[in-house]
């Protein structure tokens, strides 16, 4: 597995992926075949792939009976049916699963294969064997065209105890997986997960999936992807939609027609607040100080004055942009046990700043400045509690 | 209730083979030292059960193992004939003794011997785990030590055959065969939850004993099955023995790794713990 950032593709992203990888941000990219067809999926890996990049391909298993989107136009689609009718399949019919994964992964040049499982309530026994066939289905396409095979591990937001993540983790790594496609759910009425003790959870699962001595990539990693490498990660997820920061199984149901955000403002990522901030109308209210402190610049937004328009596509790629090469020095870190103290750091550094912001009465929209704390005391937690973790990554050689 | 077949019946049953003496009966099986073309062997006649179809998988995929820390099993047989059933297995016969004759209460062993002796056996466990063989049984007296010291497991597969709900006996007398190297799932756990760390927890016993001197929970003051789960599934206290903190830090990680309650913490492999003893053992 690519160490770093890998491009999450979602919605209308993949020409912006490709124009990142292109001005050299990023390992590699995850295709979202709900998002892309696959006569069109074929193309643009073929154009990552020149540029050096890898290409892994989510089959999106997550709601089995979600087809709509693009995920029609592959192989696979002749699989997505309820839990119930998955979990009769026959033998044959598993048979015929491998070869529809093993099509689809081939075609891509996919690195690896990323194993399709159903993740909410992963913890039901009827569900953890079905994730098992279902598995050993992607394992054998894995075989076939000669790349290993990721289990996707997902902790979903029932997930509220650490027993039942520690179900699902004794589940998963029973799994014969060459690496883990690893995301968490998170309560959907928050950008950003703010419970200290959920965070935590997340962490330490991670780190719990690294001490395998597999690779992990955290999927969807979005901002905590600031964390993700102290919590074992090599590769994190990153795309310019909030509703990739984490696992979201609305992605996956029908829409209800409620969208938005067509004209609003456009966010800039900073890495001193670790968070968004609405330029210019938030960033006109800082002081020369704050706004030289805050607005640390990316090529996307250079020459970024008051009174100039930004289009938001620019705050996109600004964004993975900010998030990606603030993340890459802890991705090299020797050890995730000090990725994980430069993540401390710099959160307890962003906290400090949005606290200095706060007291010129100023407050920052969009709940940017509630998670920085919780995620810094998560990190401070494991580095105190998980000690057995760090120091047996670092005796087996990982991550 | 061992399993106790009569010598002399034994011999009537299997006029081809030469019996030595008979070896300790457990409930799954009668075991006897054999011979046959001047070679020795490992005679067990199986006791009825219901879990055939597992044993025969089984012990076609222990068949097809070949490795100098697993016992080699030469013949399996189940047959039926006029009303009479056969149902038996022979193993090479590890001439030499069990581990639990090189472990001495409250004496632990060096690092350069828990490494030359723990590592192959981790060997032996990489081998099982890549034939998605749980052994299920792991502990003392189904290690046998060849006169050279190399470690042999042996007697796997038919410990399955326990049936575990009728784990209702105390532990003084049991002779049901001893849970005390048993892990946390196979205390509460149904069957999906024993896989091969099932087996890299009773290691971890295992090497706690050796180096230690004595079992990381159980304890003579424990007279019920439900206080050895209890101290199996939900104390930590060995962390605690002085003897254990004594150890060289990172023999005690690896300890705790493999003693972990989740599976999902226990390593994901006897081949790590292999290679840490290894270095550590100057190899």
């Amino acid at each position: 597995m690519r160490r770093g950032a890998w491009h999450q593709c979602g919605h209308n992203s993949q020409k912006l992926v490709g124009e990142l990888m292109q001005a050299g941000l990023g390992v590699g990219a995850i295709i979202s075949p709900k998002d892309l067809a696959l006569e069109n999926a074929k193309e643009y890996s073929t154009e990552y792939r020149a540029l050096g990049k890898g290409v892994l391909f989510d089959p999106q298993f997550y709601e089995p009976e979600f087809l709509a989107g693009k995920l029609g136009t592959y192989p696979t689609s002749a699989f997505r049916q309820s839990i119930g009718a998955l979990g009769a399949l026959q033998p044959s019919a598993i048979s015929a699963l491998t070869k529809a994964l093993e099509t689809e992964n081939r075609e891509l040049g996919c690195e690896a294969v990323i194993a399709p499982a159903i993740t909410y309530e992963a913890a039901r026994p009827d569900i953890v064997a079905l994730n098992a066939r279902l598995f050993d289905a992607a394992k054998a396409a894995g075989d076939a065209i000669g790349v290993p095979t990721y289990a996707t591990v997902v902790l979903g937001n029932s997930t509220t105890t650490s027993d039942v993540a520690h179900s699902i983790l004794s589940n998963a790594t029973a799994l014969n997986a060459d690496g883990w496609y690893y995301a968490c759910e998170f309560d959907a009425q928050e950008r950003l997960p703010t419970d200290v003790e959920a965070v935590y959870r997340y962490g330490s699962a991670g780190l719990t999936l690294a001490c395998t001595g597999k690779p992990v990539l955290h999927a969807c990693a979005g901002p905590l992807a600031n964390i993700s490498y102290g919590a074992g990660a090599r590769g994190v997820g990153l795309g310019i939609w909030q509703n990739l920061w984490g696992f979201n199984r609305a992605r996956f149901q029908p829409a209800t027609g409620q969208g938005g955000g067509g004209d609003a403002p456009p966010r800039y990522f900073s890495v001193p607040l670790w968070g968004t901030i609405v330029h210019p109308d938030e960033t006109l209210q800082l002081s020369a100080a704050q706004q030289a402190q805050v607005m640390q610049h990316s090529p996307y937004s250079q020459g970024l004055g008051i009174g100039v328009s930004w289009p938001t596509w620019e705050s996109r790629k600004h964004q993975v942009h900010m998030i990606a090469t603030a993340t890459e020095p802890l991705a090299q870190m020797v050890n995730a046990r000090q990725a994980m103290t430069a993540a401390v750091a710099a959160l307890r550094s962003a906290n400090a700043l949005h606290t200095a912001i706060r007291n010129t009465g100023i407050q920052l929209r969009d709940n940017t400045d509630t998670y920085q704390s919780p995620w810094a005391a998560a990190g401070t937690r494991m580095l105190a509690q998980n000690t057995d973790d760090y120091a047996w990554l670092e005796l087996s050689g990982g991550p | 209730m061992a399993f106790i077949i009569p010598i002399d019946s034994a011999r009537t049953q299997f006029p081809d083979y030469e019996f030595v003496a008979a070896l300790t009966p457990s409930a799954q099986k009668s075991a006897f030292h054999v011979r046959r073309d001047g070679k020795d062997f490992c005679l067990k006649i199986i006791a009825p059960n219901q879990a055939l179809d597992r044993v025969q998988r089984e012990v076609l995929a222990m068949q097809a193992l070949d490795h100098p820390n697993i016992v080699k099993v030469l013949e399996y047989e189940y047959s039926a004939k006029a009303g009479t059933a056969r149902h038996y297995m022979v193993e090479e016969f590890v001439a030499g003794d069990d581990l639990s004759a090189h472990m001495t209460p409250g004496q632990g062993w060096e690092i350069a011997k828990i490494a030359a002796v723990f590592a192959p056996l981790c060997d032996g466990l990489v081998a099982l785990e890549t034939n998605k063989i749980v052994h299920r049984d792991l502990k003392p007296s189904n290690v046998r030590m060849r006169p050279s010291g190399v470690p042999v497991i042996i007697d796997f597969g038919l410990a399955r055959l326990l049936d575990m709900a009728s784990l209702t006996a105390t532990i003084d007398g049991a002779t049901i065969g001893t849970p005390a190297y048993f892990s946390p799932e196979q205390f509460k756990g149904t069957k999906r939850d024993i896989d091969h760390r099932t087996d890299l927890y009773a290691l971890g016993v295992l090497i706690y004993q050796a180096a230690v001197g004595r079992h990381p929970s159980f304890q003579s003051a424990l007279k019920t099955m439900d206080e050895l789960s209890d101290a199996v599934c939900t104390s930590e206290s060995y962390v605690n023995d002085a003897a254990f903190k004594a150890l060289d830090p990172k023999l005690q990680l690896i300890v705790r790794r493999l003693l972990e309650k989740e599976r999902a913490k226990r390593p994901a492999s006897a081949a790590i713990v292999a290679k840490v003893l290894r270095e550590m053992g100057g190899a």
